[in-house]
């Protein structure tokens, strides 16, 4: 959502949008004469240069993204603050996102919703997040306009904290949805697994950018049911290398990053086998009370399926959670374009799903545009036993969240 | 330490292990049958109860609630996995006391918890390239007794279990000794942050777990003893792959010495030694002419998926007139091309043959015959059309001509 109004919804101005091209890539005379197949290929791992058209590219939203550049005006007595929404890795709090008010200049009865990350650099230096707080807020601006990704509207800091404004996204977590229900129908999983895959599509093929934290969790649904995919901490642009530092979640890792042995794109793939399960089971596949079990069952790589689970679900997964990233589906030849057309998907439309052409099998029951019922309750924060951003720190980092 | 008690993983100390409730699926199967009656359920089913209006937000939660009883109508039926689906998978568990998990709570009849999972993290590392400053890993020699215990003692531990031989000595070697001088001395805190793999050389440790999840001040503050460890025995391992909290207290009841392993070492080494491997893989194969149409990260991909292979002096790795499967890449070593029992080609570090076989199955023209210990890198026919399609179109890229005359193992 653009704006968090419910009612100014994006589907259309996704589709206003939408005019510009159906050819994937950009052609140019020079390279009209190579392979198609080579084509992706290159794209699959190159960005693309900006601001052509293609289906990915939404809309410039010039509104948001002067927002984006010229947002150091901003600080936090501009918003009102509402309710936590979440917390990043919990044991230390990292991390919190809260509902905030933005009341808009010359109107005062009228405010904008977002969602504020907020992250005390101190935490951040201490749980060594640096970097990852980085390649977060670099990766949100690069990706912005996608409708399945939460929209950066502004970053900016003060002398205790990074803040990240997004859209708020009333609909809550699938995690919520999920886990009340058990267990998500195939219909109901095709739809999110649909919408993810075309979320990884973009993130792999345009921007060269690894996710790393796919889980219900991090996928939020917006009025209409479509999903918005959060907390980009441990997204990282990796393009054809690898990259070794293990990030993730212990159900959702991949064998190789557990392995330490350099892990790349492929992982979103494993995470996604992984997740279509948890929809379609309840549990992911993969699960001990003793991580380093997970990790073990993980790397063993054995898959079991309830026997009633339909076959086209259990072959992707499994062809997904291939232990072996070169031999798994989405980072094996034919890319993406091969998951997307395996029969799990077979019916989906995928440009009903991208323009919103369609609801969410699940509508989330908002009430007002910062409506935070669908979030669940999170503890105010414990001033005690905060890390401290010292003179010394400050030297050593300020420069480091100069981007803010 | 496969027999001891505290063999890795079933009953290591600093892991959340839970002996009443077997995590297979088997039991899953089983409490399933149970109608579910959590409270989370029954919002669920209030907000299901709704008219089933498709537009608005006030109106129904679910909407599909309407059709077919909500997204968590029985997909599956009670129990996705049917009853005796799955075999014991021998999950049983040691002696550990029951810890505070909170997956009871949720109203669900098998153990799975159910809460929001946290994300995890280790330390940003990357690796160590020419010319920045050099590290190398720690060295802290051994006997051949010391390492062949401590071989032992890791065996079962699927994060040593992967490492070829070389990272496996590097990662020996950089055991650190920790000789703790006297009893009651507490070598891990529960709740503490985990840095530290720890393997007992020799002396004995308790292990107590509190179920509050952390050492608690005053009497009685260490929790309950859960277990003990001793010679061969090892603990901590959760801290080689991120900073997690430590689940249990160690504490040595004698004199004793302990081997020590941090995260950053470990992890170091594997990257170093995965980095150097992909880049030497790489280089070798920009030279083959076959597949230099590739692009770098078509060449990455396909490092990437080469499999390292050992071979005894005198080995034969390709056999004249067999059909060809796989290309190979002569890591270390040396070897020569045989044809009809005569020498007609000597190969060295670098050097690859069998290369025609990503093309066809046409019979190998000549064998390939090692003179000294040889590792050499594979990569099968089936391999290269998954990860990048048929050779053949990368070849067409830059009308590639292959003159056979240059290859021996050409048919």
């Amino acid at each position: 959502m653009a704006t968090g109004t419910v009612e100014d919804s994006s589907p259309n101005e996704v589709q206003s949008g939408s005019v510009a091209s159906s050819i994937p890539f950009k052609t140019n005379s020079i390279r009209q004469g190579i392979h198609e197949k080579e084509r992706h290929l290159v794209h699959s791992i190159r960005s693309v240069p900006q601001k052509f058209a293609h289906p990915f590219l939404v809309t410039d939203r010039a509104d948001e993204k002067q927002l984006c550049i010229s947002s150091r005006g901003l600080e936090l007595n501009d918003f009102k603050l509402l309710k936590t929404l979440g917390t990043g890795q919990e044991h230390y709090a990292t991390s919190r996102a809260l509902v905030a008010l933005l009341p808009l200049k010359n109107q005062e009865d009228k405010t904008k919703v977002y969602a504020l990350k907020v992250l005390r650099k101190a935490d951040v230096i201490k749980l060594k997040q640096v970097e990852h707080v980085r390649n977060e807020r670099k990766t949100l601006v690069a990706v912005n306009g996608h409708p399945f990704i939460t929209n950066l509207a502004a970053s900016f800091s003060d002398d205790l904290s990074l803040y990240m404004l997004l859209d708020f996204c009333p609909g809550g977590e699938i995690f919520t949805y999920l886990r009340r229900s058990r267990r998500f129908n195939e219909e109901t999983s095709r739809f999110y697994a649909a919408e993810i895959t075309m979320t990884i599509e973009f993130l792999h093929d345009i921007h060269g950018v690894a996710y790393r934290d796919l889980k219900p969790e991090n996928i939020l649904l917006d009025a209409d049911g479509h999903i918005k995919l959060v907390d980009f901490g441990f997204a990282k642009q990796v393009g054809n290398r690898e990259t070794y530092t293990l990030c993730g979640t212990p159900e959702y890792l991949a064998p190789e990053v557990i392995h330490n042995s350099g892990h790349g794109l492929a992982v979103d793939w494993w995470a996604l086998g992984i997740l279509i399960y948890e929809f379609l089971v309840g549990q992911p596949p993969f699960w001990d009370q003793n991580p380093m079990r997970i990790y073990e069952q993980i790397v063993e790589g054995r898959l079991r399926f309830p026997p009633n689970m339909p076959p086209a679900a259990q072959n992707i997964v499994s062809l997904l959670c291939k232990t072996n990233p070169t031999e798994r589906l989405g980072y094996i030849s034919g890319g993406s374009g091969r998951v997307k057309a395996h029969p799990f998907f077979a019916e989906v439309v995928w440009d009903d799903l991208f323009y919103h052409r369609v609801k969410g099998p699940i509508i989330p029951r908002v009430s007002h545009p910062a409506d935070p019922s669908n979030f669940e309750e999170y503890p105010d924060s414990d001033v005690r036993n905060q890390n401290v951003y010292t003179d010394d720190l400050k030297k050593k980092y300020e420069p480091l969240f100069s981007d803010f | 330490m496969a027999e001891s008690s505290n063999s890795f993983p079933g009953t290591n100390p600093f892991i959340n292990t839970n002996t009443e409730k077997s995590p297979n699926i088997q039991k899953i199967s089983e409490e399933e049958e149970i109608e579910v009656t959590s409270p989370t359920d029954m919002t669920f089913r209030q907000a299901n109860a709704g008219d089933s209006g498709d537009a608005g937000f006030g109106g129904s939660a679910f909407n599909e609630g309407s059709q077919d009883g909500g997204p968590g109508a029985s997909f599956f039926g009670q129990s996705p996995f049917g009853t005796g689906a799955a075999s014991g998978e021998g999950e049983e568990e040691g002696g550990l006391g029951a810890l505070p998990t909170g997956s009871a709570q949720h109203g669900f009849p098998n153990n799975y918890a159910l809460g929001r999972r946290t994300s995890v993290s280790a330390e940003s590392l990357n690796p160590t390239s020419a010319g920045d400053e050099s590290w190398s890993p720690p060295y802290h020699p051994k006997t051949d007794d010391q390492l062949a215990r401590l071989r032992t003692a890791v065996s079962g531990n699927f994060l040593f279990s992967h490492l070829d031989d070389d990272q496996f000595k590097t990662v020996l070697d950089a055991l650190v000794e920790k000789p703790i001088p006297a009893k009651d001395i507490k070598v891990i805190s529960q709740g503490d942050a985990g840095d530290y793999f720890y393997i007992v050389e020799n002396g004995h440790f308790d292990i107590y777990i509190h179920p509050s999840g952390s050492v608690q001040p005053g009497p009685g503050g260490l929790g309950n003893k859960v277990s003990s460890t001793g010679p061969g025995g090892s603990f901590g391992e959760l801290a080689l792959m991120y900073n997690a909290p430590r689940a249990a207290t160690v504490i040595s009841t004698e004199k004793s010495t302990l081997w020590g392993l941090d995260r950053i070492t470990f992890r170091r080494i594997l990257m170093d030694s995965a980095f150097q491997r992909r880049r030497m893989y790489e280089a070798f194969l920009e030279e083959v002419p076959l597949l230099s149409s590739l692009k770098p990260y078509e060449r990455a991909k396909i490092a990437d998926a080469l499999d390292a292979i050992k071979f005894p002096a005198g080995a034969t790795i390709i056999t004249e007139g067999d059909p060809g499967d796989a290309f190979y890449l002569l890591e270390s070593g040396e070897a020569e091309a045989l044809k009809s029992g005569v020498s007609v080609k000597e190969y060295h570090r670098g050097d690859y043959f069998g290369e025609l076989a990503l093309l066809d199955e046409k019979p190998r023209a000549a064998s390939i015959v090692t003179k000294t210990e040889v590792k050499v890198a594979r990569l099968g026919r089936d391999g290269f059309k998954r990860l990048l399609g048929p050779v053949e179109e990368i070849m067409r890229r830059t009308e590639y001509q292959f003159d056979a005359s240059k290859s021996p193992t050409a048919s």
